[in-house]
């Protein structure tokens, strides 16, 4: 094609200009002008659309710039534009994949962009593409309820949201529609349910959702399904929702907006389909909208299942979305990536031992420091068998507290950096097996990584503050709060009944008679 | 065919039941995703007397996308193409407006519906537009002899 589309910038400005050079290029948006159908915004302005047609079928007489068109050719080109629809290219549901992805994408755009794009795989890791073509609302929330039920892996609750789905037919009757009609989308939507729900405990790790998100008339059957039990929820319940309408009649809005096969969800309907699909299976929906208002973040919005009682649900199941204008993608914090099944506690043991065969681990190893888990499975490790728990049970009756030491940033900077080696203490350390411990306070790191697992947890340090410095330098030092130039200065008490606990008693009661 | 189901449902409905003044049958039998539909021009309407073939063609994504209608009879209407293809395309025929819910029966009804009253706000001939909107006895006159010397014999 010789005359190239020229879009005007400033309609799709929130996109990135260097989308070429970057991960989009694997989801086989392959040329240019493909890349800017695509990812623009489905609801382009009408004077677009009408160029590109243009460009598509080009009138006749069109000899030069200044023509005037005839009424007739108007009329077509209206006609062509309002029929026109952008090419949409890529999978129906993408794979999931890092959302660092995106940040390269808006690498060279707008700095509001950049700076909320740089934030956001922080905080979500991963993603997953929606095609572009008009329902990517519905689908992406569609995919998210089909693939929280299959995360938490109950085949119970799988029969439960079937029987609640089914119980809603007499609203869709109630206001209309044909049940000989919308039963082939219900039963499509029940079927894959059932699917899914024979899955769990197998070792299919989505594909069936996968598959069956990327077969098209499937896919739009259970979207139409929801459009349709969209509607029906919204018209049984008109005093909830027809404040929202701006005065428009409900039915006339669901039969404008909600109904038509080419329909992309509005606020109206996420907030409504949220009320009925995702509440009360006790999901919540987070939305986050990427866009040009000020700030560093993208900017959340929350819709949280309620119990009967009105009070939010703990940390329930959440279903993401990441809205770009006219354009909504699916999102993922990394703890929903790495899903831990409930068998994996054994697992994880043996991974924290065997770091090398933990390759979840060393394909996200730049986000190592968010994973939870690690410092879990490190502990349940216990390599020597220490009951931590126990050891400061045994200093409970010395009065002594190193909680100043702990807090005192002169001491830390001199003693800290390399603490195994350069504490005083080494060579007691090695005869004496409680001092390793304390030796060994947390390292000032950032986050909760440890190199090793022989290492404490960072929260260990608490614990730690309550052993006592027992080395013959630390002994004498004012940092010590048995010395007398310590503020918090307070004598030590002997205590009879240490003497048979621990090891080191006799060097206590030693410096307890100072 | 995932939808194969549905229109079979849709036309054994539609062949029980047809819209008043319409013949529905498939245009041929192998083939369930294009029915002919016989319509005797509404008495109310300037096509009295006239019998219009109807092709309904149903794309493979139905019913996700409208089907097509078009008049293999030729008919002078605003609302249906002057031309070979004579495709009737409005109100929930377009694909932003048809909803997968819809019957096919509905889509039929509409066509008759738009014999009775034409549409000249939302026509695909302007020319007649303005003619049925200006000029309603001419139109009328072209109308009538067009039915008679096109959709005369059943």
């Amino acid at each position: 094609m010789s005359r190239q589309v020229v879009l005007p910038s400033n309609s799709y400005s929130y996109l990135p200009s260097s989308l070429h050079e970057h991960s989009l290029a694997s989801l086989s948006y392959r040329t240019p002008q493909q890349q800017q159908l695509t990812l623009r915004s489905p609801e382009l302005p009408a004077s677009i659309n009408f160029a590109t047609s243009q460009t598509h079928h080009p009138s006749p007489n069109n000899s030069g710039m200044g023509y005037v068109q005839s009424e007739e050719e108007l009329a077509e080109l209206e006609k062509l534009s309002n029929e026109y629809r952008p090419v949409a290219t890529g999978p129906l549901v993408g794979e999931r994949q890092p959302s660092n992805n995106i940040t390269a994408e808006y690498a060279n755009a707008d700095p509001v962009y950049r700076a909320k794009t740089a934030a956001l795989p922080q905080k979500y890791s991963h993603y997953r593409t929606c095609r572009g073509d008009g329902h990517c609302g519905w689908r992406a929330i569609a995919f998210g309820y089909f693939e929280n039920l299959a995360r938490v892996g109950d085949a119970l609750k799988f029969q439960e949201e079937e029987t609640r789905l089914r119980s809603m037919g007499n609203i869709l009757n109630a206001v209309g529609f044909d049940e000989e009609l919308y039963e082939d989308f219900a039963g499509d939507t029940y079927d894959l349910l059932r699917k899914i729900a024979a899955t769990i405990g197998t070792s299919d790790d989505g594909t069936v959702l996968f598959s069956s998100f990327n077969d098209e008339p499937l896919s739009l059957s259970i979207i139409t399904y929801l459009k349709l039990l969209t509607s029906a929820w919204m018209q049984t319940r008109p005093d909830e929702y027809q404040p929202f309408l701006l005065g428009d009649d409900i039915r006339e809005y669901c039969s404008r907006n909600i109904e038509p096969a080419v329909c992309e969800i509005d606020h109206v309907g996420v907030s409504v389909l949220a009320d009925v699909l995702l509440k009360p299976a006790g999901f919540a929906l987070e939305i986050l909208y990427l866009d040009r208002s000020p700030g560093t973040e993208v900017t959340p919005h929350c819709m949280d299942p309620l119990d009967v009682n009105g009070i939010p649900f703990q940390n329930p199941p959440t279903i993401r979305l990441l809205y770009r204008p006219g354009h909504y993608d699916l999102l993922y914090k990394l703890e929903e990536v790495l899903a831990i099944p409930s068998h994996s506690l054994g697992t994880s043991v043996y991974l924290a031992h065997d770091a090398e065969d933990y390759t979840p681990i060393s394909r996200y190893e730049d986000v190592l420091s968010v994973i939870p888990g690690m410092s879990l499975a490190a502990s349940a490790s216990n390599p020597m068998g220490w009951n931590y728990g126990a050891l400061p049970l045994d200093y409970n009756s010395t009065p002594i507290s190193a909680a100043p030491i702990a807090t005192d940033p002169s001491y830390q900077s001199v003693h800290m950096p390399n603490p195994v080696h350069d504490f005083p203490s080494h060579h007691l350390a090695m005869e004496q097996p409680v001092n390793v411990v304390s030796s060994t306070i947390p390292i000032d790191r950032p986050g909760p990584f440890r190199p090793s697992a022989w290492e404490l947890k960072t929260d260990f340090s608490n614990l730690n503050q309550a052993i006592p410095f027992q080395t013959s330098i630390f002994r004498n030092s004012h940092y010590n709060t048995a010395h007398f130039l310590n503020p918090d200065f307070q004598p030590e008490e002997w205590s009879p009944d240490s003497e048979y606990v621990t090891t080191n008693n006799k060097q206590r009661s030693k410096s307890s008679s100072q | 065919m995932a939808n194969r189901k549905r229109i079979v449902k849709e036309l054994s409905d539609v062949t029980r039941s047809p819209p008043p003044g319409t013949r529905v049958q498939l245009l041929d039998e192998s083939d369930v995703h294009i029915w002919e539909v016989l319509m005797d021009g509404p008495p109310e309407s300037v096509y009295v007397g006239g019998h219009f073939k109807i092709k309904v063609t149903l794309p493979t994504d139905y019913p996700f996308k409208p089907p097509l209608l078009s008049f293999t009879t030729k008919i002078y209407h605003p609302n249906v193409s002057n031309d070979d293809k004579g495709s009737m395309c409005l109100g929930m025929l377009r694909s932003d407006e048809w909803k997968p819910a819809n019957r096919i029966s509905a889509a039929i009804e509409m066509a008759r519906n738009l014999l009775i009253a034409p549409n000249a706000d939302d026509a695909v001939e302007v020319s007649i537009a303005d003619q049925f909107k200006n000029d309603r006895a001419e139109f009328e006159k072209i109308a009538k002899d067009w039915t008679k010397r096109y959709a005369g014999k059943a």
